[in-house]
């Protein structure tokens, strides 16, 4: 049952693998991300390296040439459709994006219903991925068939967290990990239904809600909803506790079993987000203050390279993304209709408001073109997007307001998070010396911990303005589409991160519309320059710690799914 | 009440007679044997998974269904369904070859299992399309199996495309999920250019599975996880020799007991409409037709069954219909937020009517909001309301020929009624002279008045 499949001549995006026992690897489909995904690798299983490693997403299906030419009021439920794991996280990426483009400001009890529905996605897809996605290959099937000894050895050692998560020794969390029979991972499932059905209370249905609008949203909420709402919540107290507690003690365990499996997924820290959940007081829709309201936001919008954060505003992240197709299949667009950006600032032909996408369907070929995603830069450095950037560009901005639970600290993120069946605690979470799969799974499970706080602050917040009434309790302003020539930026983050709908509309019509997604940034192809995508390079990082005799090439695919891609949001 | 247990109740018996010679008896009630012993077909359903020009938006509503729920078909737990063996690569455990090893298995005909093909997302024109070229693909020719038309070479990625024709002529059953894979969908909309259609139009209208279905169509964007999961299980029982009413289709192979109703029939705010309220922007509470709903129109039971566990529903949540479950999705529907055409006649003429209705209702719901005993003591017995409104002239002849018409022809308890004493302790705490002046006012904060619901 080996994934070993003969490739391409031509594979090895630069060169071939040289000599040694280095073969090469095609896993088609890697399987447990969102989309359809190719590994190409030249893995040395001798000498436990890999020389090169290339993404493939394997569909595309048009979705931005769709919206071209379709009334303006489509935008919000047609582009929601992109992504059925994260419909939301678009559908209010391209409300913002049509606020902007229609200047209305929604009152601050859309807001955050905005927000509300934004923390619920978070809450269904975190336990999604860390158990569903992710967590297999950490489970007993797993790590018994690729590393028996490794699996004896959890067998003897007691997990730390025991008292938390109540599973005496680490294969006891392993075993409850196993796909389908395990208790994690359907509680798991469980928990995620659990987020939904606060989801649908305000968001109509899921993972396309229907009461996403421009102007905030349509919602009826009465006080049912919210107590439906906040009786889902706070079970997450407990859970995020437990899930943390099992994420501490599965890194741990790795980590001590043998330090190489840091090197599994490794990368240089460079991270971008554009935050989400906004201040429901500074929010304008506005690109001049956005800016301000930015920084406002519950998650701080950030963009850090090497472990340093170069900034926090929301226009400067903006002007600095670009979109390149040479090794995708796509052609070029020449210069766009953009010189400059909204605030004035030079803006790059390959800005993705001045993008154009015109799909070229061939062989993958891996000196050439070779993925439905295009590389996404920011300022020519590829970045890892998703909730551990979230974390990263919160705890370094330190710019996070309005919070009675959370606090980022220049060096991480500490929460108190309240009663729920077990007692109040303090935890927190501390950006980590090493990057890798690990960490990044780890800070998924903290970030679990800090999405339920967001959530239950942005439904106490609710109850309160509903209470106060007024104009503030409204949860929709009304608007028009301009006839004039308009432009939008909507910029929000879902499960996975970073995503901005860019809008152009001239008399009501969209005469372009543009996707970018967490996932064209981390599963993207190299770029016109050769460069890898964060992915891929944290594949090549890899070493092959497992021994894994049936060469199923496990620890590339623990790197892999470690970043939660979805290949929907990155090939729309 | 005992003899009723024993079985004399007529209502008990009458439910023995339905089920006469069926597998429940009375000693059976709280112990029924696994109905699954029953199947005359007892091996694993195997259910492949493809996905074309899909989201995976239909995979998120399956493993968000309650009813049955994907993990309990996996496991085996549900009574009366054989077990799912589920290949589907949002779940596998395996990846690459392993994992489409299955695959060719079902397609070469070697599987040595019964199976049931799904696809979710419309099915793009990549068959008229250069070998090479494609917009989705799943697996590599290696993994292809001998002999089938199909990829190029063993290094060529295979077209989804490819596997749906390996694979749909073998399954006991084929199902769409989802509006894409129904129909066609977003992908398939104007500006499109993938081609794409739904997947009776890329099979044509002749397919049957080996069991004689055509497609089995399960629409929505997202459909709703429950709708599917539990046609997933009825045909796998069903198709295993479980007796089954519920397989009953309508002329587009959509389950008539899920799709054979308007969604508007059953929308929460559909009482709005008879009455002629409508929500004049997205936030309001009434009837959505003028904000651009479409219920009137789109079969669909999502208000009925809830999105998720019975919570949720577009309308139900403030969401107007876009018709996501329909055919003509989305370019019939299309613009968005605009009322339908027809919802100016239909709407116009419920404002009208709905006017009257409205005023005789209130009319009517003044007297049901009134205790007997009040109408004999003339007051109202509410610490709530400021206004005692309840000796109002109109409303007391209004109120005399309703209960008039109402209780002709049998019993008038209001005349019964007005013949009760009023009981002494009425009023009990100003009797005993406790002073309740000094409670704390809250009543300006808490009570809500509407006067005209």
């Amino acid at each position: 049952m080996s994934i070993n499949a003969p490739v391409a001549p031509q594979s090895g995006p630069d060169q071939a693998s040289s000599g040694g026992s280095g073969r090469n690897v095609r896993i088609a489909p890697v399987t447990r991300v969102s989309g359809g995904l190719e590994l190409h690798a030249s893995a040395d299983f001798g000498a436990r390296t890999v020389s090169e490693a290339a993404l493939t997403a394997t569909t595309f299906r048009g979705y931005e040439n769709l919206l071209e030419g379709r009334d303006g009021r489509d935008a919000v439920f047609i582009s929601s459709r992109a992504c059925g794991v994260c419909g939301g996280a678009h559908a209010l990426a391209s409300a913002l994006a049509m606020d902007m483009a229609c200047s209305v400001k929604p009152p601050p009890t859309g807001v955050i219903a905005r927000n509300f529905l934004g923390a619920m996605e978070c809450l269904y897809d975190y336990p999604s991925h860390l158990f569903l996605r992710a967590g297999p290959d950490y489970a007993a099937p797993v790590v018994s068939r690729t590393s028996p000894a490794l699996w004896a050895s959890a067998e003897a050692t007691p997990a730390r967290g025991a008292d938390i998560h109540g599973f005496s020794n680490i294969s006891d969390v392993m075993t409850a990990m196993s796909p389908f029979t395990g208790a994690l991972y359907r509680e798991a499932i469980a928990m995620s239904r659990m987020a939904r059905e606060a989801y649908v209370l305000v968001g109509g249905k899921f993972p396309h809600p229907q009461t996403v609008t421009p102007g905030g949203v349509s919602s009826t909420v009465d006080p049912s909803d919210f107590s439906l709402a906040l009786l889902r919540v706070v079970k997450f107290f407990d859970y995020c506790r437990r899930t943390v507690a099992i994420w501490d003690d599965l890194t741990d365990f790795f980590y001590n079993a043998d330090s190489r499996y840091a090197h599994v997924g490794t990368g240089p820290k460079n991270f971008l987000d554009l935050g989400m959940w906004d201040d429901p007081f500074a929010f304008d829709g506005t690109y001049e203050n956005a800016t301000y309201w930015g920084e406002q936001r519950w998650a701080t919008p950030g963009a850090i390279v090497e472990g340093a954060l170069q900034t926090t505003d929301l226009r400067v992240i903006d002007a600095g993304v670009e979109e390149f197709v040479g090794r995708s299949f796509y052609e070029g667009w020449g210069q766009g209709a953009f010189s400059h950006d909204m605030g004035g600032n030079p803006l790059s032909s390959n800005h993705p408001s001045n993008k154009k996408t015109i799909p070229q369907p061939g062989t993958a070929n891996l000196n050439g073109k070779y993925s439905w995603s295009t590389a996404a830069r920011w300022n020519g450095h590829p970045m890892e997007t998703g909730a551990p950037a979230r974390m990263w560009a919160t705890a370094m901005g330190r710019l996070q307001p309005h919070t009675s639970f959370i606090q980022a600290t220049g060096h991480g993120i500490s929460m108190t998070v309240p009663q729920g069946m077990m007692a109040s605690s303090e935890h927190e979470w501390q950006i980590p010396n090493l990057w890798n799969a690990f960490e990044r799974n780890r800070t998924r499970a903290y970030a679990l911990m800090h999405t339920s706080l967001v959530a239950y602050e942005n439904i106490v917040i609710g109850l309160d303005l509903r209470r106060k009434g007024g104009p503030d309790a409204r949860i929709f302003e009304p608007y028009k589409i301009p006839k004039d020539h308009v432009v939008g930026a909507g910029y929000w983050g879902g499960g996975r991160g970073y995503v901005s709908h860019h809008v152009e509309l001239d008399a009501r019509v969209i005469q372009n519309y543009q996707i970018v997604g967490p996932s064209t940034f981390s599963g993207s192809p190299r770029d016109d320059r050769g460069t890898p995508g964060p992915a891929e390079a944290a594949v090549m990082a890899t070493t092959l710690v497992s021994p894994d005799p049936g060469e199923s090439a496990v620890d590339l695919l623990r790197a892999v799914r470690s970043f939660d891609l979805c290949m929907y949001c990155a090939a729309q | 009440m005992a003899d009723d247990v024993g079985g004399s109740s007529p209502a008990l018996r009458e439910i023995d007679t339905s089920q006469a010679g069926g597998r429940y008896t009375a000693n059976q009630v709280g112990g029924l044997s696994p109905a699954r012993r029953e199947l005359a077909d007892t091996s694993p359903v195997h259910v492949f998974w493809l996905s074309g020009m899909s989201c995976d938006g239909c995979s998120v509503a399956m493993y968000g269904g309650n009813s049955p729920r994907i993990e309990e078909l996996v496991n085996g737990q549900v009574v009366g369904a054989p077990q799912i063996m589920l290949h589907h690569p949002m779940f596998a455990e395996d990846a690459g070859a392993a994992f489409m090893d299955a695959y060719r298995l079902a397609a070469e005909g070697g599987l040595g299992a019964r199976y049931i093909l799904v696809v979710e997302g419309s099915m793009p024109d990549d068959q008229s399309m250069n070998a090479s070229e494609s917009f989705a693909t799943l697996g590599a020719g290696s993994d292809w199996p001998q002999g089938k038309r199909g990829p190029a070479s063993g290094d060529a990625p295979v077209k989804v495309t490819d596997w749906v024709v390996a694979l749909a002529p073998g399954a006991i059953a084929t199902i769409a999920i989802g509006t894409c894979a129904t129909w066609g969908g977003i992908p398939s909309a104007a500006g499109n250019i993938t081609g794409s259609m739904g997947l009776t139009d890329f099979l044509g209208s002749s397919y049957r599975s080996t069991k004689g279905f055509p497609v089995i169509n399960v629409p929505g964007c997202a459909p709703v996880g429950d709708n599917f999961n539990e046609v997933l299980k009825e045909l796998a029982s069903s198709l295993s020799g479980a007796k089954t009413n519920m397989l009953e289709f309508d002329e587009l192979g959509r389950p008539k007991w899920q799709f054979g109703e308007t969604v508007h029939r059953h929308c929460s705010k559909a009482g709005y409409y008879e009455e002629g309220v409508f929500s004049h922007e997205p936030g309001d509470n009434e009837c959505l037709v003028e904000i651009g709903c479409w219920g009137p129109v789109v079969q669909c039971n999502i208000v009925e069954r809830g999105a998720i566990n019975h919570m949720g529903g577009c309308m139900i949540a403030g969401g107007a219909c876009i018709g996501c479950t329909m055919p003509g999705f989305p370019d019939k529907f299309s613009p968005f937020y605009k009322a339908p055409p027809g919802s100016a006649i239909s709407g116009g003429t419920s404002r009208v009517t709905g006017m009257a209705i409205r005023r005789l209702r209130r009319m009517s719901m003044h007297n049901a909001n009134t205790e007997p005993m009040w109408d004999s003591a003339h007051s109202k017995s509410t610490g709530w309301a400021y206004a005692n409104d309840i000796t109002n002239p109109v409303r007391k002849v209004n109120a005399f020929f309703y209960k008039k018409l109402q209780y002709s022809g049998s019993v008038n308890h209001h005349k019964r009624q007005k013949k009760q004493p009023l009981p002494l302790s009425r009023d009990i705490l100003r009797q005993k002279g406790v002073d309740m002046e000094a409670s704390v006012p809250v009543l300006q904060e808490h009570l809500i008045r509407r006067e005209e619901l």
